[in-house]
Order: structure tokens, then sequence, then C-alpha cells
């Protein structure tokens, strides 16, 4: 018996379109940045006027025009929203922190393979990832018998697998895709923490660094490095930091650091380091819209205050 | 508000260098260190690092000079929640009801022992309180039990004097505004809030008829159309 609460597919069912391999073999964009370079950001708090916080950042989109026929190269679009400090709910314990509740949702349409309506393993572990990253930077005890909820929605990000290559490509990690939203993540949940004036240690933000192998043998580290500008790269690397203690909340590393060749010193504490070195500059950004709302907020305040 | 565009901010070149304090004025960050333990206490919006004072959330410092009453005698450093609110958005509730603070609750149900109440907002003053955001606040129907804090007003709590004689029906109705002290932060639900004082009590009240109603005395209130006389335990008019 079909399932009536639900709006269900057609009985006959229609036959999926299965596309032909790209002749032009994987759909790679040269990356153009310098090492470490990263793309531009969009942050912008208080866009949600009915939520405690919200913020909305995005990554500059590494497009080319020529190339809109063909796989589209994702960038991030990401929106958070804050509500809360709220009570607790009815039958929940006493509980002296703040309840921290992370929702992170890809929007349907996100990525190229499109996503269900309902938290799927990738969604609930990203909230994970960014729930350890944040449970460090905010001041729980301030809130006793309160929580709130953050809820990301991701609009765009970029695919986890290289469109429009028949085969896997060897050497190459998975996962930077959804190591860049953990980084929006963190970036943009800060803002949204910032907007909403809940206490927190510091401005935390994320950072994602890679080892990239060169033709030469040796290994360079990439900041904040593109699925589509990537297509070889041996290992990856995320974090949450605070700049002004110099802590991180989150380490996340994927794939293997690579064995020394010709005395080149490649370690995971240089990977961090460039992870931590990407978060910095994604801590320019988010300070200067801080200063920014911390300025726009005070006037506001002098034109009530002349009003009344 | 600022427009998108100047908002917005974007980067280029070298990004390795860390980011230096610039500001030059005195808006502060969270992480940003604002003084020391030692020659200050740490107040409300900010937190202690390393014995030293950092704040927690955005805006701007204040520094309150050490009162007699306090042992230490050194100021206190906070940094005041701005209430973020304007005329077209909705009041938002940032900070939480402690001992001693003055809140402003709905009246949600009123029993023989004791009446609930939502507490709408903490600490407002009048400046920080506009006519039209307490019409938004009357004017909100939905279940707000999921949104706002519940608070408990036993019957003992309601006035000062001659306590064995208060009749929770004729001091406080459902919908009524009230302005109150929390006395205690209660259990894991409510907090417990008093209108013991000649200031706390109702503030707006609808009649039976559903006009608006002014104070006519400390246990009266008068509908404003048609002079009908309602028990209340009315605050007193600021």
């Amino acid at each position: 018996m079909a399932d009536k609460r639900r709006i269900n597919g057609p009985a006959s069912g229609t036959a999926i379109p299965i596309f032909t391999p790209s002749k032009s073999g994987a759909h790679t964009l040269q990356r153009t940045r310098k090492p470490n370079q990263l793309r531009k950001i969009y942050l912008q708090p208080g866009v949600v006027p009915t939520a405690s916080g919200s913020a909305y950042l995005e990554l500059e989109s590494l497009c080319h025009p020529s190339s809109l026929l063909n796989a589209v190269p994702s960038s991030l679009k990401l929106s958070c929203v804050i509500h809360g400090p709220k009570p607790l709910p009815r039958n929940a314990n006493f509980s002296s922190n703040l309840q921290l509740t992370i929702n992170v949702k890809f929007a349907p349409f996100a990525t190229r393979q499109r996503r269900g309506y309902i938290r799927d393993v990738t969604e609930r572990d990203i909230g994970t990832h960014v729930e350890t990253a944040l449970c460090g930077v905010i001041v729980r005890d301030r809130w006793p018998k309160s929580a709130i909820d953050i809820i990301i929605t991701i609009l765009e990000a970029e695919d986890d697998v290289q469109w429009g290559s028949g085969t896997q490509q060897q050497n190459t990690v998975g996962g930077l895709g959804n190591m860049n939203v953990v980084s929006g993540c963190i970036t943009v949940a800060s803002a949204a923490l910032m907007d909403a004036k809940i206490d927190c240690l510091d401005l935390i933000t994320g950072g994602v660094a890679a080892v990239v192998p060169k033709d030469d043998g040796k290994f360079v580290h990439h900041l904040d490095p593109s699925v589509i500008e990537e297509p070889f790269l041996n290992s990856a690397c995320v974090v949450g930091y605070m700049p002004a203690r110099d802590e991180v909340t989150l380490v996340w590393t994927r794939g293997n650091i690579p064995s020394y060749s010709d005395g080149q010193t490649c370690r995971f504490d240089s990977l961090l380091d460039s992870a931590v070195n990407a978060a910095k500059g994604a801590h320019v950004i988010l300070r200067q819209v801080a200063t920014e709302l911390a300025q726009a907020e005070s006037t506001k305040l002098i034109i009530d205050e002349s009003k009344t | 508000m600022l427009d998108r565009d100047s908002n917005g901010v974007s980067l280029t070149g070298n990004l390795l260098q860390t980011s230096t304090n610039t500001l030059g004025m005195a808006k502060v960050l969270p992480g940003d260190i604002i003084g020391s333990t030692t020659t200050h206490l740490a107040g409300p919006g900010t937190h202690v690092y390393d014995s030293k004072i950092c704040a927690s959330i955005i805006g701007s410092v204040s520094t309150v000079s050490a009162s007699a009453s306090s042992k230490s005698g050194k100021p206190t450093l906070s940094i005041p929640r701005v209430p973020s609110r304007s005329l077209s958005q909705p009041l938002k509730l940032t900070t939480l009801p402690a001992l001693n603070s003055i809140v402003l609750c709905r009246i949600t149900r009123v029993q023989q022992r004791q009446a609930s109440a939502s507490i709408l907002l903490v600490d407002a003053s009048p400046t920080t309180l506009v006519p039209e955001s307490l019409t938004h606040l009357t004017s909100t129907t939905a279940s707000s039990e999921d949104i706002y804090f519940s608070a408990v007003l036993r019957r003992e709590d309601v006035r000062l004097t001659e306590k064995d004689k208060i009749v929770m029906n004729e001091s406080f109705r459902v919908g009524d505004i009230v302005r109150a002290t929390v006395i205690s932060l209660g259990d894991e639900k409510n907090y417990y809030i008093s209108t013991g004082g000649n200031e706390f009590g109702v503030v707006i009240a609808r009649s039976e008829e559903g006009n608006a109603m002014v104070p006519a005395s400390w246990k009266e209130m008068k509908d404003a159309v048609t002079g009908r006389v309602e028990l209340r335990k009315v605050a007193k008019p600021v």
C-alpha cells in the first residue's frame, strides 16, 4: 500500500538518464591563485531580521564563462541562522550550560548530485565537526537553562567528485568538498554568533589546506584548495582556529602525508600550520565585518536615542 | 542597516599576515584584551583568560567605578548588550533573567496559589521600550512556551503586606503585562518572580470588554471607555 503521507512518484517510473563520459576528461581548472592565496570571501551578518543572529557567506566562484555549458564549478554559499537563547524543551533535564543544537543541511540543489530532504550521514557528520569546533568557543556556562539552535543551510557547495570523468582518479583524497563546507560553516556560524551576541572566547574561523604534488616530485601546500582545481592531492586538513588565543578547536585530516623525498620536510604539523594560516586569512575578513557591525550598531543607537 | 555592498569585504593578495588591531576606536571584538584582573573586575560581556579580561561580544567597553559595597574596590569592565531592536524588527531577548533583574512578563495562567508568566523583556528601561514595541508585545497570541522563558509568581510574592489576604484572581488576569523582579532562578523550568513593591505589578491590562485600562489606585484599574473598575495589583506609573 502506498504511503499516503508522502507525494509518491509515478507508478510506472521513468528511466534514469545515462550520460556518456566527457571526451575531454575530467573538468578541471588550473589553479591561478598563489599557493597561499584564498578565494575571495563575501560575509554579511544580520541577513535574517527575525532570528537572533544570522550570517551569509559566499566564496568566489572559479567558473570561467566559456565553461558554462560543461560542468559548472560551484563555489560555496552558506547561510546560518541562530535562534535563541530560548528555554529548554519541556522534557529536557536541567542543564547549567547552554545547549547547542547544530543542524547542517544541504539544499537539494546545492550540488550536482541532488540531495534528499532528510539529513543524511554526510550532513550529520559535518554537523558533528562544526559542533566540535563551536563548543570550544562559546562560553556555555553564561546561559543556564537555555538552548540555541544553529541552522546552517548549504545553498551551494562543491562536489566531492570530479564531474565529466568516467573513471575514478588516482591519488585523490575524497571529501575535500566537505572539508571546505566544514570550514565555511565554522566561519559563518562564528559571524552569526557574533551577531546574536552570544558570549564567545574569540572569533573562530575555519581554514583548509592540502598537500599537492608538484611535477618535479616535490610537494606544495595549497591554502583553501578547491575541488575543481586540485585533481591530485595527497592529504587535506581543516581546522577551527581561534587567533587571539592561538588555539585549535577542531582538526580533521584526510589522506596520507607523503614520505620524504630528497630531504624535503613534509610533515603533519606543517600541514596543520598551513590550515591555520588559511583560517587566519578568513579571520581578517571576519574581524573587518565584526568591526563594521559594531560601528553600525553604535550609530543606530545614537539615531534611536535622538528619536526618543 | 548598512547596504549590501559596503559590508561585503573582498580579500586579495598575501593573506599570511596576521590581523592587527587597527581599530583605534573603543569598539571591541570577542577575544580582544580589554584589561587586567589586577586592576579591574570582569563584568557582563567579558571573560577572564590568563588573568586578562577579554571581550566576549562585540560592542564598546564601559567602566563602572567601584561602589562602596564591593569588597575589592576595583572598577568593573563590562560590554553592554545594546538591545538589537529597531522599529521594523521584533525585539530580541539576548540577556537571561538574573537575580534582582526587572522583567516585563505576560501572565499566561492564573491559579489559586500561583500565576504563570512568560518573560518578555529583561532589564528594559523606558528609553529602550517604545510604544510600538509594546503593542507588538501585547498583540502576540501565539503559543509562546518555546520562545519565552517561563516564570512563576507565587501568591505570597504578589505584595509585601497582608499576604494572607491576597486573592490571585483579584490581582492578575491572563494577558496582563506585569513588571516584576526576579527573586530566584528557580528550578529546571521556571524563574520565580515577585511583584512586592509599589513599582511592581500590572502595567498594561485590558478589561473584560477588551478595552485598555488605566490605573485608578494601587489595586484598581479603570476601563478607559466604559469607566468600569476591575481589581488588579497595579504598578505605580513611572
